[in-house]
């Protein structure tokens, strides 16, 4: 699940037959005069790009004139949206609105189908149309292989209220949208607002697209782009690009371990003992020595007040994980203490190997964790 | 009885003759799984760990008759390989393999669907008949036969709670991984409904996590059907809030993806809920 910039969504429907406004990246002042002429007109949107909603209350997107555009942009551009900060900010074409629209199609987890989400109360938020009107809120489901025509589309179109003129312009955008998410691997295609003009047109006024990362392979273009980067902080993008699923936290003790549900009932497990999780790390299945190595890295990066180690292995194997803290041992100066927890899949050589190195691991995880609780809290 | 396999269950391993493939394939050996055959292209005609090695599918079931298979393969290769299985006629579709796109699943799924296919996955741990068979890769060694059903979407938190189960004294009847990807094959509604049909079972344990609904509609069939003993475990109580989860995906699933909204949803069902592992066989003596 990554989310995509506005502009970079918009860059997509652009090629996908998804009507968009004129917009432009900007890149300094001479942008801002190119785009003018563009538009032949002095006025535009700018907008801060970020990868969190709440955008417009945060003052990150005003209509205006060309000679304040650089200054405001200048003024948001480094400016900290829920964690990050704005680098991007895009030049668009203001937009007259008749009515505004939602529209979504996602990839269902449940039915394993595509959903299709629409509503003529446009431009809030989702959940506040589902809370207040529940009832116009329409929803559809297209079978995974079944191709989008827009016939499929034309009954909806009516419903919302789009008129002889307009609705085949509208289901066009459905069927736009679906094959759109089908062909890029996208689990989430939404368009909120979808504007209609006085003048009749149906525009993309704003995007929210989510890719699936797991088809990163197969779509190199969407995988490059900014906004795949950007979701990461600096250590979770290394981790990220190890293979390692890392998500900083706010608390004590980090953790390592493998696999997502063991991970995050690791991260409860500190809470649970009164202390506080500094990082969900899952190795993921069959990780190797040098996996396990790198995960110490990062946590020596990070600041912890201590680490548990806690394994049930699985695909995994307990020598490889052994072997990893031996050498990540030998590497790096981990000054924090270190508890281990190592059950599972060749567990009595993993075990020796530490041993060996006079390292004593747990076979359960409660009172390891207990003890690494203990160390953290008792050295405060 | 236990579920889904027993000792006399025929099963394929794809991609035997690969990393992981090789070494599950022979711990399932060492445990006692009937495994047949194995199948990678290409190599048909050779003999691994004592088995024939079959190029297709499709060869593979017409000589063995196996009715269920077991994926060890990478995971942009998995999509083909899950299709052959269905169409090959097994039964069991068990998908280790992790990473695999969505889409892809979600074509898979329809697949075993319409060929009635139970599907175990993607990104799971498989499943185990303790004393009797596995598939996968739950490490044998720590199960114990018995009357305890579960079905989880975690892999080794279920091998925890497995053990903790073992160490007290409570023997399991299936344990079933499910797989942690949004989109999977059999869910817990299927396995709920199985256990509560088995004869073993006398208890069902529920492991969950955030985001999904799943849990949700297990609370529903609890509260509905099954007449023997729930407990469960959510997984994710400290995970920061709403990293995943689009605005399309809120409205569909209401605000019922976090950890504490599950868990007050199933004790709501009459089911008992805990907060660590260790706590379960508690709760169960308790109950009894």
């Amino acid at each position: 699940m990554s989310i995509l910039y506005e502009f970079e969504g918009k860059q997509l429907f652009k090629i996908n037959y998804i009507p968009v406004p004129r917009f432009k990246v900007y890149t300094g002042k001479e942008s801002i005069e190119e785009f003018a002429k563009e538009l032949d007109s002095n006025v535009m949107m700018a907008k801060g790009q970020a990868l969190s909603g709440g955008r417009g209350k945060a003052g990150l997107i005003k209509k205006v004139t060309k000679d304040e555009a650089d200054d405001y942009i200048k003024s948001i551009i480094g400016r900290d949206h829920r964690g990050k900060p704005v680098e991007t900010v895009l030049l668009e074409e203001p937009m007259e609105i008749q009515k505004e629209y939602y529209l979504a199609v996602m990839l269902d987890n449940e039915s394993g189908k595509y959903l299709t989400l629409a509503s003529s109360r446009g431009g809030v938020d989702i959940e506040e149309i589902a809370e207040n009107y529940p009832d116009e809120i329409y929803r559809d489901t297209l079978a995974i292989d079944d191709e989008p025509l827009p016939y499929l589309f034309m009954n909806l179109g009516k419903k919302l209220g789009f008129s002889a003129r307009t609705l085949t312009s509208f289901s066009n955008i459905m069927t736009n949208m679906i094959n759109m998410a089908k062909k890029l691997d996208l689990t989430l295609v939404e368009i909120n607002p979808l504007i209609l003009t006085p003048q009749n047109q149906i525009i993309a006024a704003d995007s929210k697209v989510v890719i699936d990362g797991n088809a990163y392979y197969r779509q190199e273009n969407i995988a490059s782009l900014k906004s795949q980067r950007d979701r990461y902080t600096d250590l979770e993008f290394e981790a990220n690009e190890a293979g390692i699923s890392y998500v900083q936290l706010d608390g004590e003790i980090g953790i390592i371990s493998g696999g997502a549900g063991l991970s995050m009932a690791t991260c409860d497990l500190l809470e649970f003992y009164g202390s506080s999780p500094a990082n969900f790390l899952d190795v993921g299945g069959g990780a190797d020595e040098t996996k396990i190595e790198k995960s110490l890295e990062i946590l020596s990066r990070q600041d912890v007040k201590g680490i548990f180690i806690n394994f049930f292995a699985g695909i995994t194997r307990c020598d490889d994980v052994a072997e990893g803290i031996i050498n990540a041992s030998k590497k790096f100066n981990i000054e924090a203490p270190i508890v281990i927890r190592l059950v599972g899949t060749n567990d009595k050589i993993g075990i020796r190997i530490l041993e060996e190195n006079g390292i004593k691991a747990y076979s359960e995880m409660e009172p390891a964790a207990r003890k690494i609780v203990e160390l953290v809290e008792g050295g405060n | 009885m236990a579920i889904l396999l027993d000792e006399n269950t025929k099963v394929i391993v794809q991609g035997i003759t690969g990393k992981q493939g090789s070494f599950h394939a022979k711990s399932m050996i060492d445990y006692g799984t009937k495994v047949i055959a194995g199948v990678t292209p290409g190599k048909g005609g050779q003999e691994f760990l004592g088995l024939p090695v079959f190029d297709s599918m499709k060869e593979a079931v017409k000589e063995t008759q196996a009715t269920a298979s077991v994926i060890f393969i990478p995971a942009r290769f998995t999509y083909s390989a899950a299709l052959e299985a269905i169409d090959s006629g097994i039964k069991l579709l068990t998908i280790i393999t992790e990473g695999i796109p969505v889409k892809d699943t979600a074509k898979i799924k329809q697949k075993a669907i319409k060929n009635k296919v139970v599907m175990v996955g993607p990104n799971c741990p498989g499943l185990i008949t303790p004393g009797a068979s596995k598939i996968g890769i739950i490490p044998g060694e720590i199960c114990s036969p018995g009357n305890v059903g579960i079905v989880s979407r975690s892999g080794t938190l279920t091998y925890e709670i497995i053990q903790n189960l073992t160490v007290n004294g409570f023997g399991q009847s299936t344990c079933v991984g499910l797989g942690g990807d949004p989109i999977k094959g059999i869910g817990f509604n299927e396995c709920l409904k199985w256990f509560e049909e088995d004869p073993q079972t006398k208890q069902i344990i529920l492991v969950g996590e955030i985001g999904g609904t799943g849990e949700q509609e297990a609370a529903d069939l609890v509260k509905s059907e099954i007449t023997k003993p729930v407990f469960a475990f959510i997984a994710g109580q400290t995970a920061p809030p709403g990293k995943q989860m689009g605005h399309a995906g809120a409205i569909v699933h209401g605000k019922s993806g976090t950890a504490q909204e599950k868990m007050r949803i199933l004790v709501e069902a009459g089911i008992t809920t805990v907060r660590t592992s260790s706590e379960i066989p508690i709760k169960i003596r308790e109950s009894i």
